[in-house]
């Protein structure tokens, strides 16, 4: 089709297009557009009613005199770090581990249950782990029990209140996280394993040499996607799986945000926490877009 | 076959190994799931039967559904959901589909805006506050809406959907235009009776995060019949506030209910909780794992 000559023409042949985009766009305007700009009461003393008057950085320095502030910064770093860093390998041993079954009921069965978890609410994920780590009638403290073990209140221990936000995120994600993984597994070609063997490679020598060589473009995209949210320690987690006992351990940047902001309504201030927590992102999230472009080619967009 | 023949025992010791792992895993994920479903199921006599760790419902008894379903807090938050979540899904289905569309096209104008608007969309987020503000100001507040449109499109879910559309032959396009078919008609006639697989998966992926919403509704709605289900179940569970909104008065106006354990009741309300999901999981896991997989494979 040739390129009509003129700007009427064009419009009359492609401004429908408009329309088909309207809906879309008056969303990211009304729910994304305009929250950015009203980020602009991050340097204000926001009023409800009346003018809000400019105060420039002063809930800045606020933010960054308060040691509550550095404590949910920390918070956030860790339990990113857990899992991100340290859960990183679970899905990739997972995949490795399912790609060995040959037994492809049992695969399926396997896969089945790994996935589910991915599609419940973290309200939904809560509830379950509240009650099987129930510290009288729970399943795990039954269990340790067995072996004549304490009973433990997990959730509201702050010394194992981490390991269990570490422990449901791997429940929920080990199975799902590990199907891109499975998927680059299935696409290396069955004649790089025959060529090791006729070389007389033994299992452990053709994962070494061929499976994870293989699987690693699969693994730095992934880490470094991941990379690019660590700011994002999981709030709907934290959120359900929070209390009084361990809130000083596991309070994060998005909960302590909520709390301030929407809880004891102090918008400027906790929009100037919000407004530090996206600035952190985009670094983040750019850098690891260069990052991807140049390891894998493939940026984030 | 990889076995070697000298560690052909090895090698098999070893699979029976890995089943295992795999299996005390699937064990690890399923338990507690089937222990609720067990407690809520029990016979409400024999519910202290139950350990943490049992599978299989003591007696067996629907009391604990009969009392959540005479409950009209609950049954009204079902009700929200179910409006909630397939309102919520038309929306963004047809919004995605449109926009997908258009951006797509080579011809439309500013298109190059548009992307950039999109990516500064998917970097930045404007937070809580500065988004509860505005749905305040449009007056949005303690409206069903603010729940349903606040996610009308989920930027990754259009970048997928735009992949797909993409992929559509131009040739095929061109010729329906040349037919003289309008962008609705060649939307509806040619693209999107090639993308059903797509949309069938965006629709499931939509559905489940609809249903799954509890936190734009915590803060956006004041009156509780207009709560869903995971916000009552959040209450209920997570909080265990079993008064502010069950009320022990409605709750324990009925006789059976009485005799029932909390915990049975917390169960049974996680458990219908996840029935939506579970019904959609096989179709879950046909269109889209298995398509995963399978496209994998072609590559």
């Amino acid at each position: 089709m040739a390129a009509p000559a003129s700007l009427a023409a064009r419009f009359r042949r492609d401004g429908f297009l408009f329309v088909l985009l309207a809906p879309a766009l008056a969303y990211f305007l009304v729910f994304h557009i305009l929250p950015m700009a009203g980020m602009v009461i991050a340097f204000q003393d926001f009023r409800l009613v009346g003018k809000s008057k400019y105060v420039g950085f002063k809930h800045f320095r606020t933010l960054f005199t308060s040691p509550a502030f550095f404590a949910v910064l920390a918070n956030t770093l860790i339990l990113s770090t857990m899992k991100i860093v340290l859960f990183f390998p679970l899905p990739i041993a997972f995949a490795l581990l399912v790609n060995e079954v040959r037994l492809k009921v049992f695969r399926k069965f396997v896969q089945s249950v790994a996935y589910l978890p991915h599609f419940l609410s973290w309200v939904v994920i809560a509830g379950i782990w509240i009650s099987f780590l129930s510290p009288t009638t729970g399943g795990l403290n039954q269990l340790s029990g067995l072996v004549g073990l304490p009973p433990v209140d997990y959730m509201t221990s702050k010394a194992h209140i981490r390991w269990v936000l570490f422990a449901s995120e791997t429940w929920r994600s080990l199975g799902w996280d590990s199907i891109i993984y499975l998927a680059a597994l299935m696409r290396i070609s069955p004649s790089l394993y025959e060529a090791a063997g006729i070389d007389g490679a033994s299992s452990l020598q053709k994962m070494r040499f061929v499976t994870l060589p293989e699987l690693f473009p699969t693994m730095v995209t992934v880490f470094i996607l991941n990379l690019g949210f660590f700011m994002n320690a999981g709030f709907d987690q934290v959120f359900n799986m929070m209390n009084d006992s361990v809130i000083s351990v596991v309070d994060i940047l998005d909960t302590f945000v909520y709390r301030i902001g929407l809880v004891n309504m102090q918008y400027s201030f906790s929009t100037a926490a919000s407004l530090f927590k996206g600035a952190i992102g985009i670094v983040l999230i750019l850098s690891t877009h260069l990052a991807a472009k140049r390891s894998t080619g493939k940026g984030l967009w | 076959m990889r076995v070697a023949t000298g560690s052909a025992l090895t090698e098999r010791l070893l699979r029976g190994l890995i089943m295992l792992l795999l299996l005390v895993f699937a064990a690890i994920v399923l338990v507690p799931m089937l222990n609720l479903l067990a407690l809520s199921l029990s016979d409400p006599g024999r519910v202290s039967e139950i350990t943490g760790l049992s599978v299989l419902p003591r007696g067996l008894s629907l009391v604990v559904y009969r009392v959540l379903a005479a409950n009209p807090f609950f049954m009204r938050s079902i009700l929200n959901s179910v409006y909630i979540t397939a309102m919520g899904t038309a929306i963004n289905l047809a919004a995605t589909a449109m926009a997908a569309y258009a951006l797509t096209r080579p011809t439309l104008p500013l298109r190059r805006l548009f992307m950039v608007l999109i990516i500064v969309i998917m970097v930045f987020e404007a937070g809580i506050v500065p988004e509860y503000l505005v749905v305040k100001r449009i007056g949005l507040m303690n409206s069903r809406w603010a729940v349903i449109l606040y996610k009308s499109v989920n930027i990754y879910y259009l970048i997928i959907l735009m992949r797909f559309f993409e992929e559509v032959p131009q040739a095929l396009l061109d010729a329906a235009r040349v037919d003289g078919a309008g962008h609705l008609t060649v939307l509806r006639r040619v693209v999107l009776p090639l993308s059903t697989s797509a949309m069938a998966t965006l629709g499931l992926f939509y559905g489940v995060m609809h249903w799954n919403e509890y936190f734009r509704a915590g803060i956006y709605l004041n009156d509780p019949a207009k709560y869903p289900l995971q916000l009552i179940l959040r209450q209920f569970v997570v909080l265990d506030d079993t008064v502010s909104l069950i009320g022990s008065g409605t709750l324990f106006s009925y006789d059976e209910a009485a005799r029932l354990s909390y915990a049975a009741l917390q169960a049974g309300t996680i458990v219908v909780a996840m029935i939506p999901v579970l019904v959609l999981y096989p179709l879950i896991l046909r269109y889209y794992t298995h398509g995963v997989m399978e496209g994998g494979l072609k590559e």
